[in-house]
């Protein structure tokens, strides 16, 4: 299946249609602090992006300020052909999102967040309601569907924001960590749901620290390290630039990062200490 | 979700929010799941009583009103004084400001401070105009009910008493402070944020609920006491320095309006009275964005804090695992906030309550016959918080923490709660106690002494039947809140000793070296006693 996604992404780049996503030398500070440095990133129709870096090189500043959430930064931002700096939030309703923090109105039920997610994205609320109602089956929490969300364990808070990002078929999904907190099964399932809706023409960033996982899903790897983008490409493309390995060892090399072995060895020797 | 009878009074304002091109349907929608949380969270006036319930759908805000409405009644005598209009109006309108800002600062906070707002709502094609005004409508539904709750009876008796005009200008003005209250709570938030961190304004946050909650205390002493002011005498010049204080800007707006007096303050404190809610209306929408920006600050820790050393800890506790739960249970007191909330006003009541009662007594006796009396074991009220704060130690914000006591090879609970209960006795019981008797000494003399530390051995031995009473082998910060509930009524039983300890006292009084000879026993028990723990 995932064959068939990344085959139908060359096809389209191909046939050079528009792109979805546009970043032209996008920067931000925050105060002193440069967080981001002259970001150049075109994406297409369809793509799954792999979008990763360390903690704090400013993947989720890039998302925040792609939905609006930061409006202050400079360069020139276009999704979906439009410049999002004329403040127009229409764009907003092809986007889903999955935040890294599990930011839920926990006191609702999952009914009553579902049913106002779609209706702020401007879906009737009872054709949300049998959407949601379907996909909560398929996700096996429809028991507590009416129940507040405040009870959930981790794993069904994470699938109700999943189901929330894609209640009103958006066509570019910001996923950050989805798969945090759920358990193997269904990091199956959210995975090949991942791989058929790119097929079906959606585009999809993913940002998560686990590259084995990056590794499989995403068509396209973007980098960032210190604001800046650091490498571009699919996995083979950034395998024939790098020694070849895995993409936890070519993210390793592009980060700088050659230490593991020796803080490993130090962790131990303190942890022996009496 | 229902639809509640607030949005139904929107809905007849529809075409002003359209006019202003809101989106009224989704801003309504937003208000409705606004309003649906609301319900299912405890205000703070209602802390004591306050429990969840999972389908409780009833406000628990609107069930706390009636301490508001009673709270109200302070304001009736001062309305019914017709000797003059600035002084008593001017107080009026500083209670009523008091109230709705602390009310405000303690209960709607949380609908101005809400951080997820920004990710789930500005990541929807909504646009930011309908976002903030279903935030700025969603307070003023609260302050509107609030303020009609509080001022009320007030209005209904100005109405009757003081005829229609008064009644207009009273009105009025309330409104214009209704407008006043929630932007300069907003503006306030704006300026903290602007130069602290959210730890800051959270701890600020804390305060003000803890204030909120002693002041209905004293309130209620207020209330009954107010009609007694109606035999005082008003005089009142108008002084520069009234500029600062927003009341008197609005008791002046009615005495420039209704009363004779022309002076050129009143004219300039009745100006500001009106323009400066607007003003402030306008400075509000201007800082909207940067406090969007600093909003930020509030998901961010703040700085790591120096700790003091503390020098009491190694003098009261006797082994090393006992002087490691002294300073464990020493942190957890003072950094949950749950903790600092629920406890805190019970705190100050054990204060106040020494004092009220010796206030109450100088109403029938002379002063000098008080400092004569034996009433300084008034102090034995104050011991009041033991059974509260004890009954509180067993809970935590994070109580799944408390694994880590299980998990631990330790062999004895009991350093732990013996390290707990003196963290208690010296962190928080003993200021309270060091100040009570320093201010029960300047009252009476310092020959009180040795009374006062009988009184602080009988304290000490109280923690421990408390302990033993209310513990039932739970370990200390290992329960949520949430279970509070089912212990109050064993609490209350625990008040009855109080009296008791101090009719005893008083009894041993009676006698030569009597305090002494108790004094020399208690000591002895206590040693036994916490020995035995």
């Amino acid at each position: 299946m995932l064959k068939c996604g990344y085959s139908n992404y060359r096809q389209m780049a191909v046939r050079k249609i528009e792109p979805i996503l546009e970043l032209k030398q996008l920067s931000k500070s925050f105060g002193n602090a440069n967080v981001l440095h002259n970001i150049d990133l075109t994406v297409h129709k369809g793509e799954i992006i792999g979008y990763i870096g360390p903690n704090g090189a400013g993947k989720s500043t890039t998302v925040k300020i792609m939905l609006g959430l930061i409006d202050e930064f400079e360069g020139e931002i276009r999704i979906f052909g439009e410049d999002i700096s004329k403040g127009d939030p229409a764009y907003k309703g092809r986007i889903g999102y999955v935040p890294e923090t599990a930011d839920l109105y926990e006191n609702l039920t999952a009914y009553e967040y579902l049913t106002f997610i779609g209706e702020l994205y401007g879906m009737e609320e009872e054709a949300v309601d049998q959407k949601a109602k379907q996909l909560v089956k398929l996700l096996g929490i429809e028991e507590v569907y009416h129940s507040r969300i405040s009870s959930f364990s981790k794993g069904m808070k994470q699938k109700v924001l999943i189901i929330s990002s894609m209640i009103h078929n958006p066509d570019l999904l910001f996923l950050d960590e989805p798969l945090s907190g759920l358990d193997a099964n269904s990091v199956m399932i959210v995975k090949e749901i991942l791989a058929k809706l790119a097929a079906e023409g959606k585009t999809i960033f993913y940002s998560s620290h686990i590259m084995e996982v990056v590794e499989k899903i995403s068509h396209r790897i973007v980098l960032l390290a210190d604001g800046k983008l650091v490498a571009d490409g699919t996995f083979e493309q950034l395998q024939g630039q790098n020694k070849d390995g895995t993409l936890e060892e070519i993210f390793n090399q592009l980060t700088g990062f050659d230490e593991h072995d020796q803080i490993a060895e130090q962790f131990v020797s303190i942890v022996k200490e009496g | 979700m229902r639809n509640y009878p607030s949005l139904k009074f929107i809905d007849l304002f529809e075409k002003i929010f359209r006019f202003f091109d809101v989106n009224y349907p989704l801003m309504r929608k937003i208000l409705q799941i606004k309003l649906t949380m609301d319900r299912r969270r405890a205000p703070t006036v209602f802390n004591e009583r306050g429990k969840k319930e999972e389908d409780d759908e009833s406000n628990k805000f609107l069930k706390s009103l009636w301490i508001y409405a009673f709270l109200g009644l302070i304001l009736v005598p001062f309305i019914l004084i017709r000797d003059s209009y600035i002084f008593p109006m001017s107080l009026v309108y500083g209670v009523l400001m008091f109230l709705l800002m602390t009310s405000m600062i303690s209960d709607f906070s949380q609908v101005l401070l809400d951080i997820r707002d920004k990710n789930i709502l500005n990541t929807k094609p909504v646009d930011k105009r309908t976002v903030n005004a279903a935030k700025i409508v969603h307070v003023s539904i609260y302050m509107f009910i609030l303020t009609g709750t509080i001022t009320g009876i007030p209005l209904l008796v100005s109405l009757i008493a003081r005829e229609i005009p008064f009644f207009l200008v009273f009105l009025g003005q309330i409104i214009l402070i209704d407008l006043f209250i929630v932007v300069v709570t907003a503006l306030l938030y704006i300026l903290i944020l602007k130069f602290f961190d959210g730890e800051k304004l959270k701890d600020i946050i804390n305060y003000v609920q803890i204030a909120l909650s002693l002041s209905i205390v004293i309130g209620y002493q207020l209330v009954i006491r107010s009609f007694e002011f109606l035999e005082l005498d008003f005089s009142f010049a108008a002084q520069w320095w009234q500029v600062f204080l927003p009341p008197v800007w609005y008791g002046a707006l009615f005495e420039v309006l209704l009363g004779q007096s022309r002076d050129g303050y009143l004219l300039l404190f009745s100006v500001l009275a009106v323009i400066i809610p607007f003003l402030s209306i306008y400075i509000y929408v201007k800082s909207i964005p940067s406090f969007e920006r600093n909003l930020e600050k509030l998901a961010h820790q703040g700085a790591a804090k120096k700790t003091k050393r503390d020098r009491i800890g190694p003098w009261v506790c006797s082994t090393k695992e006992e002087r490691l739960f002294y300073n464990f249970a020493k942190k957890m007191m003072k950094n949950e906030r749950q903790f600092k909330l629920k406890v805190y006003p019970s705190f100050g009541l054990s204060f106040i309550i020494p004092f009220i009662l010796i206030f109450n007594e100088l109403r029938m006796s002379s002063f000098s016959e008080i400092v004569d009396s034996r009433y300084f074991l008034s102090v034995y009220f104050a011991s009041m918080m033991i059974p509260t704060i004890i009954l509180m130690l067993r809970y935590s914000e994070n109580y799944k923490g408390s694994w880590i006591f299980r998990a631990l090879p330790i062999t004895s609970m009991t350093p732990l709660f013996k390290g707990t209960l003196k963290a208690f006795m010296v962190k928080l019981y003993l200021p309270v106690f060091l100040v009570l008797s320093f201010l029960l000494m300047l009252i009476f003399s310092v020959g009180i002494w040795f009374d006062l530390i009988v009184v602080w051995l009988v304290s000490s031995l109280f923690v421990l039947i408390c302990f033993k009473f209310l513990n039932e082998g739970k370990l200390p910060f290992s329960e949520s809140f949430e279970m509070t509930q089912q212990e109050t009524g064993k609490m209350f039983l625990l008040f009855i000793p109080i009296p008791i300890f101090f009719g005893i006292h008083f009894w041993m009084t009676t006698f030569e070296y009597g305090v002494y000879i108790y004094g020399a026993v208690l000591l002895i028990a206590n040693i036994v006693f916490w020995r035995k723990l």
